[in-house]
Formats: C-alpha cells, sequence, structure tokens
C-alpha cells in the first residue's frame, strides 16, 4: 500500500514538536514526507473530547480516581497537567515501563499520541543566548556548542512567526527579544510585586511569560480563549501543537504520509554505502515492517531518540548507531524545579480577575550573567524563576474552621492574593547521567527497556537553595506578608525538559551530532529533538528544539539537493 | 493519510462548542436519577443520609440549594467506591460510625437522632480541634458542592469560555469566587 510511494525523500521518527516542525518544513521544502509516531492517531477537535465538559460533567469531579492512578499512572499522574480530563494523553506507565534504579527516580512524562507532548506542554517559548551557547566553552563541563545564537537567530524568527509568541520585549542581551504577538496582562497583585522587586532589586524585572498561546488571531488560528485548559486539547487552536498548526500545514503541501501505532524499533542502515536507509518498524499487532528513506530524521524525543539508536545495532555501530564517540544515552539533563517561595500579597481586596490567563509571569536570570560588579555566587549557571499570583478561590474553606451559612457566605468571596515564585534552573551536562537498554528485558512490542541513570548534582542543589532565598528576599522586599520558602524536591525528569543523549559538538570524538544535526558517523541521519542539546540553559527548551530543527531540514535539503546525502 | 488535522475557525468551534455541550448535557440529564432512584455504591442507607445530613449543616440551603439537594452526598459516595483504595474505604467507613459514636457518648443517641443544634455543635467541636475525618469530609463537602451545576453557576460564578483576560478588574464586576 506504502509501497509505491517508498524511498520516501525524508522519514520523520515522530510527530511532536520537533516531528511536526520537521514534517512542515521538510514537506514545504518539496520532500515526501514520511512521519510515523509510535502512539494513536488523534484528530484535531474531534478527538478533545474532554474539552467542552464542565465540573459536574466529570465523574469525579476532577478529582480523578486515585486507586487508578497508583496503579496504572504512578509517574504521569505527578505531572501538573495530568488529572481527569487529560489522562488519555499520557502514557500508562503499567504498559510502558522503563527501569531506574532504586535510588535514582526518574520521571519521565510522555505521551504516545499523534501530536506527541505538543498537546500537554507548557507552552513557555524563550530564545537561548550566548550566555547559553557559550556556557560549556566558560567552565569546561561538558562540550562546547558548535553553534552561536546568530546561527540560530534567523531560526527562532521563522518559528516564532508561525508559532505566534505572546510576550514583551525586554532588550536583555541574555534573553533576546522577538517579533511578539501582545502580551498577556499582569493581575494586579503582581503588577504590585514587580514593582517591589525592580525598587529593591535594581536588574530584575518581572514579564509576562512569552507564551504560544495567541493573544490574538494569527494565520487562521486562535485567538486563546482564556480557559486554561490548553491539555485537553484546542479546537480553536488557540495554542501551537503539531495538531493545530505544523502537521496541518504539511498536509496542505500534499507531500505528507502519516502513519500511527507504529514503533520505531531501530533505523536501518547499510554499511556499504555508510547512509541510514530507513527504519524498522513494529505496529500495534507486533509485526514487523520496514520503511525507507533517503534522509532520516529522529524526533522522537530525548529518551526515546537514545533507545532507537542504541538499539541500531550493526557490525560498525555494535554499541548503537552514530555512537562512535560512546556518548549516546549520555549527559542527561532535566531542569530542577518545585523548590521558592510564597506569600500573600496584602490589600487589592476589591480587585479580582477577569478569565483564566494560560500562563503566568517570569523573572529571567539574573545570575552570573558574567556583567561587572554582580555578586559571587556558591554555584554555576543560573535560574529564571516562574511566578504567578491570583486569589484564592473556594477551597481554602477546607483548611480554614467555619462551618454552614457563615463559611457559605464567605467562600462565596473570594480570599487574599497569594504570590508563588519557583525556580527553574540549569543542569549542568554530566556524563554519568545516562541512559542504555537492559540486556534481557523488553517491553511487549519486543524493544529492550529503557534504563534510565540520572541523579542532581552539588550544582543544582546550590541553585534550589539560592531560589528559595532570593526567592522569599523578593517576596518581602515587595511587601508581602507570610513569606515562607518552600522545596518540593523533585526527581529529575520531573520538570519534563530531558535532554543530551545525542549531544551536538565539534568533535566527533566527544559528541554525536555535528553543527547541523547530522550524526558524525551518517550523514544522513539527523537527530533534532533534545537528544541534541549539549547543555540546558535555564529557560524552557521548546523554542530553541524548533528553531534547531528547522536549521537541520534548510541544511539537509540543500545538501539533498547538492547529492551530498 | 486520511485526516491530519485542518485548522478549524472560530465559528466553526463555536458551533461545535455548542453542539458537545448540547450533547453532554443530554447525556447528562438522561443519567440523572431521581433521588428516590438513587443507589449508594458504598453506603448503606443510614449512612448516606447522616453524609447528606453532616453535608448540609457544612454548606446549609440559603438563597441557593445546599449540599444535600445538589447530591453532595452522592459525589462523596462515588468518590469512596471508585476513587478509594480498599484501605482508605474502611477508614472513611470507620470515620464515619466514629461520629454516630461521638454522638452516642455526648448525648446518648445516634447522631441522627440528635437535634439539628445538637449535631451543628458536635461538627462544629470537630472542626475547631481540625479533625482530620472531619476536614476531609468537610474538603469533600466542598469539592461536590462548588463543582455541582448549582455551585458552580448560582453560588459561585462561572465563564466556560472567558474569551480573555483582564488582570484588574473591580471584583463587584465578578461579584463572586470563580468556580474555576
Amino acid at each position: 500500500m506504502i509501497g509505491k510511494d517508498e524511498p520516501y525523500d525524508a522519514i520523520v521518527v515522530g510527530s511532536g514538536i520537533t516531528g511536526g516542525w520537521a514534517a512542515k518544513e521538510l514537506c514545504e521544502r518539496g520532500l515526501r514526507t514520511l512521519v510515523i509516531e509510535r502512539g494513536r492517531h488523534v484528530e484535531h477537535g474531534k478527538d478533545y473530547v474532554t474539552e467542552f465538559l464542565q465540573p459536574w460533567q466529570l465523574a469525579h469531579r476532577g478529582r480523578g480516581e486515585q486507586e487508578l492512578y497508583q496503579r496504572d499512572y504512578p509517574i504521569q499522574s505527578h505531572n501538573y497537567a495530568f488529572g481527569e480530563t487529560t489522562r488519555h494523553f499520557f502514557v500508562n506507565d503499567r504498559e510502558h515501563p522503563y527501569i531506574t534504579p532504586d535510588d535514582k527516580p526518574f520521571r519521565w512524562i510522555r505521551g504516545y499520541q499523534l501530536g506527541g507532548r505538543s498537546l500537554i506542554w507548557g507552552r513557555a517559548c524563550w530564545r537561548w543566548s550566548d550566555l547559553d551557547f557559550t556556557a560549556n566553552a566558560r567552565d569546561g563541563h561538558g562540550v562546547d556548542w558548535p553553534i552561536r545564537y546568530a546561527d540560530l537567530a534567523p531560526w527562532y524568527d521563522h518559528v516564532e512567526r508561525f508559532v505566534g509568541v505572546s510576550g514583551e520585549r525586554l532588550g536583555l542581551p541574555h534573553l533576546p527579544d522577538g517579533d511578539f504577538l501582545p502580551a498577556w496582562q499582569m493581575n494586579c497583585a503582581e503588577s504590585v510585586v514587580k514593582r517591589g522587586i525592580q525598587r529593591a532589586f535594581p536588574g530584575r524585572h518581572m514579564t509576562l511569560t512569552r507564551v504560544a498561546n495567541l493573544t490574538q488571531a494569527h494565520l487562521g488560528r486562535g485567538p486563546c480563549q482564556a480557559r486554561n485548559q490548553c491539555a485537553r486539547g484546542c479546537s480553536f487552536g488557540g495554542y501551537f501543537s503539531s495538531l493545530s498548526a505544523t502537521l496541518p500545514a504539511a498536509q496542505k503541501t500534499g507531500r505528507l504520509t502519516v502513519i500511527t501505532d507504529a514503533i520505531v524499533h531501530s533505523v536501518i542502515y547499510d554499511e556499504r554505502r555508510d547512509r541510514a536507509t530507513g527504519v524498522r518498524v513494529i505496529d500495534a499487532k507486533g509485526a514487523a515492517s520496514e520503511y525507507f528513506g533517503r534522509i532520516v530524521f529522529l524526533c522522537a524525543s530525548t529518551l526515546a531518540t537514545a533507545q532507537i539508536l542504541l538499539n541500531s545495532q550493526s557490525p560498525r555501530f555494535a554499541t548503537g548507531l552514530a555512537n562512535s564517540s560512546g556518548e549516546v544515552g549520555h549527559n542527561l539533563m532535566d531542569h530542577i524545579s518545585k523548590a521558592g517561595a510564597r506569600g500573600v500579597v496584602p490589600g487589592l481586596e476589591d480587585k479580582y480577575v477577569y478569565g483564566r490567563r494560560p500562563t503566568g509571569t517570569y523573572i529571567p536570570r539574573f545570575r552570573n550573567l558574567g556583567v561587572r560588579g554582580e555578586a559571587k555566587v556558591g554555584f554555576l549557571r543560573g535560574y529564571g524563576i516562574q511566578a504567578g499570583a491570583g486569589r484564592e478561590g473556594w477551597a481554602r474553606g477546607a483548611d480554614e474552621p467555619g462551618l454552614g451559612v457563615e463559611l457559605k457566605q464567605r467562600l462565596r468571596e473570594p480570599g487574599p492574593w497569594q504570590i508563588s515564585l519557583q525556580g527553574y534552573g540549569e543542569c549542568l551536562p554530566r556524563h554519568e547521567n545516562f541512559v542504555d537498554l537492559d540486556p534481557a528485558r523488553t517491553d511487549p512490542s519486543g524493544m529492550p527497556l529503557l534504563r534510565v541513570h540520572c541523579a542532581w548534582s552539588e550544582n543544582e542543589r546550590a541553585i534550589r537553595e539560592d531560589v528559595k532565598t532570593q526567592g522569599a528576599q523578593m517576596l518581602e522586599a515587595a511587601g508581602c506578608r507570610e513569606v515562607v520558602t518552600y522545596d518540593d524536591d523533585g526527581p529529575p525528569g520531573f520538570s519534563v525538559h530531558e535532554m543530551g543523549t545525542a549531544r551536538m559538538g565539534k568533535d566527533p570524538n566527544t559528541s554525536v551530532l555535528n553543527a547541523y544535526n547530522q550524526a558524525h558517523d551518517v550523514p544522513n541521519l539527523f537527530v533534532t529533538d533534545g537528544a541534541c542539546m549539549a547543555s540546558s540553559s535555564c529557560v524552557n527548551p521548546s523554542l530553541t528544539y524548533m528553531a534547531i530543527t528547522v536549521r537541520a531540514v534548510d541544511h539537509a535539503v540543500s545538501e539533498l539537493k547538492r547529492s551530498n546525502l | 493519510m486520511p485526516g491530519v488535522p485542518g485548522v478549524i475557525d472560530r465559528r466553526e468551534a463555536l458551533r461545535r462548542t455548542a453542539l458537545i455541550l448540547a450533547g453532554v448535557l443530554a447525556g447528562c440529564e438522561a443519567r440523572r436519577t431521581p433521588a428516590a432512584a438513587w443507589r449508594p455504591r458504598v453506603l448503606d442507607p443510614d449512612q448516606a443520609e447522616l453524609l447528606a445530613t453532616i453535608a448540609e449543616h457544612i454548606l446549609p440551603e440559603t438563597d441557593t440549594p445546599g449540599a444535600r439537594a445538589v447530591g453532595v452526598h452522592r459525589f462523596i459516595d462515588a468518590m469512596v467506591a471508585e476513587s478509594y483504595g480498599a484501605e482508605e474505604r474502611h477508614q472513611f467507613l470507620t470515620g464515619l460510625g466514629g461520629l454516630d459514636e461521638r454522638a452516642r457518648r455526648a448525648r446518648g443517641r445516634a447522631f441522627l437522632a440528635c437535634t439539628a443544634g445538637e449535631q451543628i455543635a458536635l461538627l462544629g467541636e470537630l472542626d475547631r480541634a481540625a479533625d482530620p475525618f472531619f476536614r476531609s469530609l468537610k474538603e469533600l463537602t466542598l469539592v461536590g458542592y462548588y463543582t455541582s451545576e448549582p455551585g458552580a453557576t448560582r453560588e459561585l460564578h462561572h465563564a466556560p469560555v472567558p474569551g480573555r483576560y483582564d488582570g484588574c478588574v473591580p471584583l463587584a464586576q465578578i461579584g463572586r469566587t470563580w468556580a474555576v
């Protein structure tokens, strides 16, 4: 059925945020492209089955089924977006196992469906800067990035224009501006705290999170309806996902083929030609098949891409395809989060909000910027702070004494304004944080189980401490009351910013990919998901994955045209 | 490939909203059983009555319906039956039995045999002492009530599709706590 189209010009493994982009760009540049998704088909709109359900229409009123979660979703249910209305976009942990040592938990949050985690992502869109791209070179951790901001800047422009990113221009060199849609508004309490922080700590700016939620209609999508229920799916196309944006664009070219329920087992490598020639796939019934293409893009996600490479063994690549450096699977990173400070913003009792903003505010990194006179701190690199204020709602009543008419009347009005600051901190690339394949155990499809070995280091712990201290100081300086710090120490994986398992670098001996995400060892094999990252920055990585993907496609297509692949 | 999703416009999305809501509400209506026909999953009829009585004391009828009328006890029964594990379920039922024993010790009769004033006084003591079982019951009552349709839309303010965000408006303009 599909054989007549083969070989495809390009095969893309994965349909999440980078797979969607690769498909769009490859198709628009004239390549007949096959996208292979391991999960089920999801149709934009029609399959967002919980999108319009109101609280009283949910069997458990949004509280879900705890016993079921403990049995089938012990990892996924820790994610903030997981719940009664979104469970179907997360994997069943019991059916999709992986292995971690008892003393090194790792939370691998996954969505196996067309669109992948682009349906359930946090949507923050920040550019990285040369503070990030030179970080490894400056302090000697990891290997130097083979690219700098200037290499990516035009591609950031390119993806932002299509995505539609709302935000404020700040003029900060370490958080470069783009061409933004109007920002979301701060609420009254955030404005007060922002001014307080600025007065006490010149140079610390609170801004609106730059986010892929459309504040105005954009390219036929949106605008966002301010429901803040994005992970249910949004038939308004109010936020960017592969289903709302990139896959429809790819489909419009007439060159896209998508298959779902197809697990890529390995990349087929032809030693004689020294090229990847396609992929081996296992379908839902366990049947194996092969698809052939002239170039292969791995966009399966950081850990899944590593798993595929490690499982693609041949006489030349006995330890995994494109692994002559031995770095495939290594240098796994995530961001630290779940530490910070909270407080009450006094006053403003006569103020409230209308609508549910689908994002928060942000204090960009202010540590180790390399500027004259800045404070010396006991850690490398830095962190940004995600913040948000709101008035307490009816749920506060559960923790306060009171019964009857008095309680009911009291909860009719909102409670005090609360603000929370949460740090997102950079994680150092370290060889000893890695994934490999279990030599004996396989999953039901026959894929060797992935083993994840990952733990925080002293540097990440020191960042957590500084987040708490600085967070509390800023809130106090801004006049907040009842300021407390918190530290819900989460294992790696928790921030869902895992990256680094097939890093880019200049030297084929110490890195897997070159400056264009081409495998050093296999020129027609590209990896553009989070696996490619050589360091982690402290800002959310998705926008950078997107920019890197479109840049890699541009390179791949021109190399293909020059018959270099 | 059949149907990689197309982009739908706002009007189409709104049309779908209306259709889906209509469908869902129709479905809901069909499932809505009259109070007399309701059969609890884990509670016996006395326990269900006890729970409904306590919930009504926590959030009574005022100018809007109270917890009993919106069926908070049904929600709690469903949670205990479907969400709780065996041990938690046992603890819950034990806790409920404990309330009755407490009433017998204090007043010499079962909770439901006490006057409303006595019942409220008893619950007030537990509430002020932050009794863990009572506070968890109170939380379930709040969830069941404020996520019910009357709780969300009449007692509080609910906007399923706000359409925009305004970060600083007079409270008087909204009037009440947002349900969601």
